[in-house]
């Protein structure tokens, strides 16, 4: 095989085996890599059932078949489980370096079974595999874990892990990478503490064979040059990073604030990417094989919240920013550094952290509940305590970090948590953009914006863009972008390749890479097929068409302030034809013609 | 009319925002006279020709201009004007 390894990796951390098998090429063409494979490897190897947390849960790393190679932007691989926030087929997408050295060590995929009796860690070596005793490391932060997993073990290894909040089975636990880089939703991060692992460290001596060299090498620079050429992934992000998001969106009146109670904040400037950019910034850094350099190298110099390490991230700003009525970027950025190192996903603890403060200022929880904190919108100091707590497991941190639907359901009032299916929403508010609503509501992990990204076109089209909010159309877009991004994450590419290149430009890389041919119209169908594949998974966990939803604020009460003050999602304007589009019946259950048509039965 | 610049534009301009006490009637001619104050690169960065160019984002109270207008866009004296380089993220 060709950008594939032909080999899959397995350690039963019960019996503490390790095994080797080839892999299924027809399953690798069919469903590409990582997300794709994981998808299909946990539906026919895991119990719909299963208890997330138990030992019949299995827990993948899977990078694509152009991890490793010099495809721009080519280092992303997935984790891949039954996520223990919702039960969804978690598929966690991460950056960094991790990826390529399982390729380089000789693997499609890391797949992890069972329970290990004691807190261990993997060491993989090529084809060396060793289960070992983690208890030198357990309880440390992600930085301190991966340098004495390195001291351990090779300082050249990459190295996945995570943190305390993971080994405390916290639902929105993630697995960091490179200690910056985060597998960041869904609660992967405690499914990995469940199975008593720690980390896993990885160092390759291999190299990712392509099919066609001199095609390859020519679709690369092509792509590179796009790429190069566009003004985002030329420039723009490597200037400002994800968080310049954060001004466009407010400006256009949808930047959920305050718990989502409002789509516009005044100071949002002040944790913008361009106040970023001025205050906190050391350096851009870019992933491996990486031009465009979204990622950013930080400190916060300000003795109460002083640290260093990368990000945030646009999504991470907005949630312990306006979403909490915050506008101190150094008190931003300190939730930031926490929830990295002590392994936590920044999106649903700050939604969560949001969903909090409107509990507490309803009187629905007071400052008994909050271990005396005055848990109040715009109390920076209670946020950066409250996340603290959320990664220690302390107090009422230990209810955060299970996530704002179990704690608003907890207290009655579930309709507070700003999420569908269970996973927060991030940072777009679906009143003033129709699309991403639809995205919402249909995403097949919950609240999520990246694997249907229609913001790229609603808000951020230019002229080729679609107004945000007219629903016509919507429907189209949301499947287009939702086919072509499981696609995309499957082959081991980053999304934000595509501000440059397109859906005939990866089908040509992977083409040339694995010797297979795809054309657009396949790739897009493999897309399709990886979609509906998790939505049977999710129709069997008991997920239905009530569950395409949005929280009910969104749908009834309209945004009270900014330039999209009065509206509402019209999600009934866009869900029916979605599911016609989709040739789903009227429930939501793909057709018998769909699945015999993408393979699926 | 506030005219508001974010990312790159705040370079162009030198400056972050322009209070503008007599407003043109369209977007077309705020920009030719906001191009004519800033310079040639501000103007290569809104402008492509005669035309909007394709990656600048101007809003208007909150409405990217592609849909209500271009630069034929009317304005008033009230409005707030934002203008963006294309940006991105997630």
């Amino acid at each position: 095989m060709f950008g594939w390894t032909g080999t899959i990796l397995r350690v039963n951390l019960t019996k503490g085996k390790v095994s080797r098998e080839a892999t299924d090429v027809k399953l690798a063409h069919d469903y590409i890599g990582a997300r794709g494979l994981g998808v299909r490897i946990i539906s026919d190897e895991v119990d719909p059932k299963a208890d997330a947390l138990g030992p019949d849960n299995k827990l993948i790393f899977a990078p694509g078949p152009l991890t490793g190679t010099f495809a721009p932007s080519a280092g992303r691989f997935d984790v891949i489980t039954k996520g223990p926030l919702n039960g969804v087929i978690a598929a966690s997408n991460s950056g960094g370096s991790f990826g390529p050295e399982l390729k380089y060590a000789g693997y499609d995929a890391l797949i992890i079974e069972g329970k290990a009796a004691k807190p261990s860690y993997l060491w993989i070596k090529d084809d060396e595999v060793e289960i070992r005793d983690a208890a030198a490391i357990w309880g440390h932060t992600t930085p301190d874990t991966t340098d004495l997993v390195r001291a351990a073990t090779d300082e050249d290894a990459k190295v996945a892990c995570i943190g305390p909040a993971g080994e405390k089975l916290a639902l929105l636990a993630n697995i960091m990478n490179e200690m910056f880089r985060a597998a960041g939703r869904t609660g992967v991060g405690a499914v990995m503490g469940s199975k008593n692992l720690k980390a896993v460290a990885v160092y390759g001596n291999g190299a990712v064979r392509v099919a066609d060299p001199e095609a390859f090498k020519a679709a690369v620079m092509k792509s590179r040059q796009m790429i190069q050429a566009h003004p985002v992934g030329g420039a723009g992000l490597k200037a400002y990073g994800t968080d310049v998001l954060v001004n466009i969106l407010n400006q256009i009146g949808s930047l959920p604030t305050r718990n989502y109670q409002d789509g516009y904040f005044p100071t949002a400037d002040k944790v913008g990417g361009e106040s970023l950019a001025a205050k906190q910034l050391i350096r851009p850094k870019g992933c491996f094989s990486c031009i465009i350099s979204c990622g950013r190298v930080t400190k916060v110099d300000n003795p109460a919240y002083q640290g260093a390490g990368e990000g945030p991230e646009y999504e991470t700003a907005w949630s312990f920013g306006p979403d909490c009525g915050i506008d101190d970027l150094d008190a931003v950025t300190k939730a930031n550094f926490l929830c990295n190192e002590y392994g936590i996903d920044t999106i649903s603890l700050g939604s969560t952290i949001a969903c909090a403060m409107e509990l507490f200022e309803r009187g629905v929880i007071t400052a008994k509940d909050t271990d005396g904190v005055q848990l109040t919108f715009g109390n920076t100091a209670a946020m950066v305590e409250m996340t603290r707590k959320a990664c220690t497991g302390e107090g009422f941190g230990a209810k955060l970090a299970q996530g704002s639907y179990r704690l608003a359901e907890s207290y009655g009032h579930p309709e507070y948590s700003m999420t569908c299916k269970k996973q927060e929403m991030p940072a777009y508010d679906p009143r003033g953009v129709q699309g991403i609503g639809l995205n919402y509501a249909t995403g097949n992990r919950g609240g999520c914006h990246v694997r249907g990204y229609t913001i790229a076109v609603e808000v951020l089209g230019g002229a080729g863009g679609m107004d945000p909010r007219v629903t016509e159309g919507k429907p189209g877009l949301d499947i287009l972008f939702q086919n072509l991004t499981a696609a995309l994450d499957s082959s081991g590419a980053c999304l934000f390749s595509t501000f440059g290149i397109g859906g005939p430009e990866l089908a040509e890389m992977l083409s040339a890479a694995t010797g297979v041919e795809y054309s657009l119209e396949e790739f897009l169908k493999i897309g399709e097929r990886i979609w509906n594949a998790e939505r049977l998974w999710n129709l069997k966990v008991g997920f239905t068409a009530a569950d395409d939803t949005l929280p009910e604020r969104l749908l009834k009460d309209p945004i009270k302030t900014g330039p999209a003050k009065g509206m509402v999602n019209r999600l009934d304007e866009m869900l029916p034809g979605y599911y016609q589009e989709r040739g789903w019946d009227e429930s939501g259950v793909p057709t018998k013609a769909k699945l015999k048509e993408l393979a699926l039965v | 009319m506030d005219v508001q610049y974010f990312a790159t534009f705040r370079d162009l301009a030198g400056e972050r925002a322009r209070r503008i006490d007599e407003p043109p009637a369209t977007v077309g001619e705020l920009l030719q006279a906001l191009a004519g104050r800033y310079g040639a690169a501000f103007r290569r960065a809104v402008f492509d020709g005669e035309r909007l160019s394709p990656i600048a984002i101007i809003l208007v109270n909150g409405r990217n201009v592609h849909f209500t207008g271009g630069l034929d866009t009317p304005l008033a004296p009230d409005d707030q004007v934002s203008i963006f380089p294309m940006v991105a993220g997630g």
